[in-house]
């Protein structure tokens, strides 16, 4: 390499010592005729008689030098160079399309890298998997207990190490610290031993800090919160902060990029998991997150066979407590999580891959519009390639200039697709994390992105040029020199050009059909009726942790704060809920219902929620019978008020009012005082589930989470909100505030992400195909120039012309549908494999996308038309 | 116009380097030591009787191919006269070279002369 390339700069100075050599030639030559006597002109002239040619020799002598090929790589690329520098236009628009293609499989593929693909930054990250429990008809969940985790731990002969962690809040407040909500967890003693992670700085948790003597106060902050909170200390180590009331020993650093086993929702502060003390480790359900280390030479296989075992156990002591027979047909799963935990690739990984194949056809139309493209202008350079041809080029070489072109094209177009791709991840994050779910994905282009990138673009490079390069390397010398410009174009070059174009136009018929279907999926779910009225609504968390108040006065406080609330101008109801609607619901339990006979083993789970009154007026759920909850409530008989669903299911058509209703292990039940409509809680896309709603205010169970209804702009007394809650409660922070729109737009981010990218592709891709179907018309129109000039001299009409041009617009857009629509056809199969919702009826998407392709035809066309009749046979007789 | 005629003359008086020989040749003029080109062809045409002429039209591209391929080396020197020129040397690799096509051309030398002479031939049998 070093060699080729002070070859490569040491040309010039070799030309000039072949020109000194025989410079020196030529002197000694002469000179020794003078010493034979020779007059000196003479003898000067004879040397140089004798010599020869000396161009000749200094042509044949250079030729021995070889090139190297790094410096005929050189002169192709200098050419190709300077052959974009002579047609900047078409330059601009062929690295453009091809921009817009390799960015949007930048984008998406970094994407898809980052949820799918990244390791952990751990030890050998290949071998972790994670458990998951799954039970019929829905997703699956890493979500356990300390009861199970220590069976599994304890039994287990698969894995060389169990992990079990937390996903929680931490209100972190200390000398020099703004008190701040800071993500973190529990974590198993063994977490940071087994994932094979060293400290920065200190130590991290480790297993001295299981003992049932150890402090347990203390903690493992992150190597970004260290630097952005405590300043990079070194001697942070030792130092006191405070979690609400509890005081923590910082211990440790993580190293710099661990942050937990789910890079999109990061950890910055770890805190030991131990039976001993926070008392609800050994009570609280499904909170852990389970991750393990496969033994080595262990399969995937034996272990999902030796869980199957172990989690038998688990259904079985399940069952000793709920005679739910559903339980037993729950089941484990052990899936890789090397790349992490995956419940936000289980979200938005499948749509991720459609958009994949989304943009992989973006590219796919972008290259075929390249190849036209080059097509066209090699037509137009074939004469300068008989040229070349004749005078001696090796087809070889005309070959690998015309690659060298393409792939230098698609090399500018890949290097702006990066800065493309660059911003547009940071847009398509921002949309990922509009939702429930805090996403900080680093899908920034890294090293594997970019290797992706540049293997997108060899290979566009290569596909693009390909035909041009071959029409290069068949350029017939003498032939063409012969023929005129216009008469020698093969039927065979037509056809492939014109079939460049029907694959463009059946792409995109591909893309927009996918469009419309993400886009009529989305607005399905937009205008789907919730069971409440989603405009004019502000939620609000407050966060008391650490704020001091006991619940005693916290529920005193929260009872004038809503008095206070919905004094606020533009305020119509405030009230309080245990969960915010489509952010889950508050529990399941069985339950016994008066006057309902229930069959053995039957599914009796009641999904409860606590609220306050005002809960249904505030929301817009109609109260079908009986009355809404009240404060008088408190200190009288435990009330609820039922769902429809609930209703249907245990009432039929009695009447449900004064009826009972009693939960499993509780003696006390409650009395039904109304019933309201049927309104989604979790997830939209589920049906109602059978609801039971408490008061709040009657057991004790006041949550944070604030509701006020307004007459007004929600957003604009998000003000007022702030001066009233700051004003009663004084150490209470304000969590987050937001429209209960927001909030359920929240819930179809995966939905809207599908729809919002798929129709800017297939938009994209449509302008795409519309542009070759014009060039291509447009070349055509100019190439037979001759013949129209023809025809209209011998009485063809304007129409006549039209026609023929918006003929062929029609015709090979017609061509593009009868490829394309049957794909597309295929393509919705695909997407609903993936994505089970997607509506598979209807023939809307395919006409959708095929109006669309002819009404560009149609554009396309247009323009050539025009030309075409304002053909002047006189003109276009002499134009030859 | 009588010394093109006088040209063509001479031309016919010499003999055509056979294909491949005119390497051979030089390697073998290097063997004696450095040489420009210059010396080279005197040599070659003075070793040769005045019959073999190695035209500068084959001779530099024959050098300058030779030295791409490590047979030779060349170096910036002065003459006996103070004239600068670029002296050609063997290498290791050219003795071998030489040695080499030396036996091919010892082989076709007594291929060629064999059929050429066949009688020799039956009369050594």
């Amino acid at each position: 390499m070093s060699l080729d390339l002070s070859r490569l700069f040491h040309r010039k100075r070799r030309d000039e010592e072949l020109d000194e050599e025989i410079q020196s030639h030529l002197a000694m030559a002469t000179r020794e005729r003078i010493e034979q006597g020779e007059e000196p002109q003479a003898a000067a002239q004879a040397a140089r008689r004798e010599f020869g040619n000396r161009t000749l020799v200094q042509e044949t002598t250079r030729a021995m030098w070889g090139w190297s090929s790094l410096e005929l790589l050189w002169q192709d690329a200098r050419y190709a160079l300077r052959g974009m520098r002579r047609s900047p236009a078409f330059t601009a628009v062929a690295v453009l399309s091809l921009a817009l293609g390799m960015g949007a499989n930048t984008a998406i593929f970094s994407l898809i890298n980052a949820l799918m693909l990244r390791m952990l930054p751990v030890r050998d990250p290949g071998q972790l998997v994670e458990l998951l429990f799954k039970a019929p008809g829905q997703d699956h969940f890493n979500a356990f207990d300390w009861r199970d985790y220590e069976h599994y731990r304890e039994n287990n002969h698969v894995f060389s190490g169990l992990v079990a962690s937390s996903d929680t809040p931490f209100a972190i407040r200390g000398d020099g610290l703004e008190p701040e909500i800071v993500r973190g967890g529990f974590v198993s003693p063994n977490y940071f031993s087994v994932l094979g992670v060293s400290p920065a700085l200190g130590r991290l948790i480790g297993m001295e800090d299981g003992s049932a003597s150890a402090p347990g106060n203390i903690a493992v902050v992150s190597w970004a919160y260290w630097k952005s909170r405590l300043g990079s200390d070194p001697a942070v180590i030792g130092r006191q902060i405070l979690d609400g009331d509890h005081p923590l020993t910082v211990v440790g650093v993580a190293p710099r990029g661990f942050v937990g086993l789910e890079p999109a929702n990061p950890q910055d502060i770890w805190l030991p998991l131990t039976p001993q003390h926070p008392s609800y480790v050994a009570t609280a359900r499904y909170w852990l997150r389970l991750a393990a280390r496969l033994k080595p030479g262990m399969s995937l296989k034996q272990a999902r066979a030796e869980m199957a075992v172990l989690y038998r156990w688990t259904v079985e002591e399940e069952f000793k407590t709920s005679d739910d027979r559903s339980v037993r047909s729950w089941k484990i799963e052990v899936q890789p999580a090397g790349a992490g935990l995956s419940q936000l690739r289980d979200q938005f990984g499948k749509p991720a891959l459609v958009l994949m194949a989304v943009v992989a056809l973006l590219l796919l139309i972008a290259c075929a519009n390249m190849a036209s493209l080059l097509l066209a202008r090699g037509s137009a350079r074939r004469r300068e390639m008989a040229v070349r041809v004749s005078l001696g080029a090796g087809r070889w070489r005309l070959l690998r200039q015309g690659l060298t072109e393409s792939v230098m094209l698609a090399a500018w177009g890949g290097l702006i697709g990066i800065l493309l791709a660059y911003w547009g991840t940071g847009v398509l994050v921002r949309i990922m994390g509009s939702g429930r779910q805090r996403v900080e994905l680093q899908a920034h282009p890294d090293p594997a992105v970019l290797l992706f990138t540049a293997g997108i673009a060899l290979l566009t490079g290569v596909l693009c040029g390909l035909a041009p390069a071959w029409q290069a390397y068949r350029a017939a010398p003498v032939s063409f020199l012969r023929a005129s410009a216009a008469g020698s174009e093969t039927r065979g070059r037509r056809l492939f050009g014109k079939s460049l174009v029907v694959a463009q136009v059946a792409f995109s018929v591909v893309l927009l059909s996918a469009a419309s279907l993400f886009i009529r999926h989305l607005s399905h779910l937009e205008h789907l009726d919730l069971g409440f009225r989603r405009d004019h609504v502000l939620l609000v968390q407050l966060n008391p942790s650490g704020s001091g108040y006991d619940r005693e006065r916290l529920s005193r406080a929260y009872n004038e704060l809503l008095a206070r609330l919905e004094a606020i101008p533009g305020v119509c109801s405030a009230t309080m809920c245990g969960f915010f609607p489509m952010a889950g619901v508050g529990g399941m339990r069985p339950a016994t219902v008066e006057g309902y006979q229930a069959k053995p083993g039957e599914r009796r789970y009641l999904s409860e929620s606590w609220v306050a009154p005002k809960y249904f007026a505030t929301f817009g759920i109609p109260l079908v019978m009986g009355r809404d909850f009240s404060f008088a409530d408190q200190g009288h008989g435990r009330v609820a008020i039922v769902n429809q669903t609930l209703v249907r299911y245990f009432f039929g058509d009695r009447n449900p009012i004064g009826r009972h209703i009693t939960f499993d292990g509780d003696s006390q039940p409650f009395e039904i005082v109304g019933v309201v409509g049927d309104a989604k809680s979790g997830d939209m896309r589920e049906p109602a589930l059978r609801f039971v709603y408490l008061n709040s205010f009657q057991l004790g169970t006041e949550s944070s989470r604030f509701a006020l209804r307004t007459s007004v702009d929600p957003e604009a007394v998000a003000g007022d909100v702030r001066r009233v809650v700051r004003g009663l409660l004084k150490t209470v922070a304000i969590e987050n505030m937001k429209t209960l729109a927001a909030q359920v737009d929240g819930a179809i981010v995966p939905e809207r992400l599908s729809a919002m990218m798929s129709g800017l592709f297939g938009a994209l891709g449509a302008l795409l195909a519309a542009l070759g179907l014009y060039g291509l018309l447009a070349y055509t129109v100019a190439r037979r120039i001759h013949e129209l000039g023809i025809r209209v001299a011998l009485g063809a009409s304007r129409s006549d012309v039209t026609r023929m041009v918006v003929g062929e617009a029609l015709g090979l857009s017609c061509a593009g549908l009868a490829v394309g629509v049957p794909i597309a056809y295929w393509g919705r199969r695909f997407a609903v494999s993936l994505i089970p919702e997607l509506p598979v009826q209807g023939v809307i998407p395919l006409v959708f996308g095929a109006a669309v392709m002819v009404i560009l035809a149609w554009l396309a066309a247009y323009l050539p038309a025009r030309r075409a009749t304002r053909v002047d046979p006189m003109e276009a007789l002499r134009y030859e | 116009m009588p010394t093109a005629m006088r040209k063509r003359e001479e031309y016919q008086n010499r003999i055509e380097l056979l294909q491949g020989t005119l390497d051979m040749l030089i390697l073998q003029t290097l063997r004696r030591g450095p040489q420009h080109g210059y010396g080279i062809s005197q040599r070659i045409r003075s070793g040769s009787g005045e019959v073999l002429q190695a035209e500068t039209g084959s001779l530099y591209p024959a050098l300058h191919r030779l030295e791409r391929q490590g047979w030779i080396r060349s170096d910036w020197k002065s003459s006996a006269h103070n004239q600068r020129a670029r002296y050609y040397r063997l290498t290791a690799a050219g003795r071998k070279q030489l040695a080499k096509e030396h036996s091919r051309w010892q082989q076709l030398c007594a291929a060629i002369s064999r059929l050429m002479n066949p009688r020799e031939k039956e009369g050594a049998a």
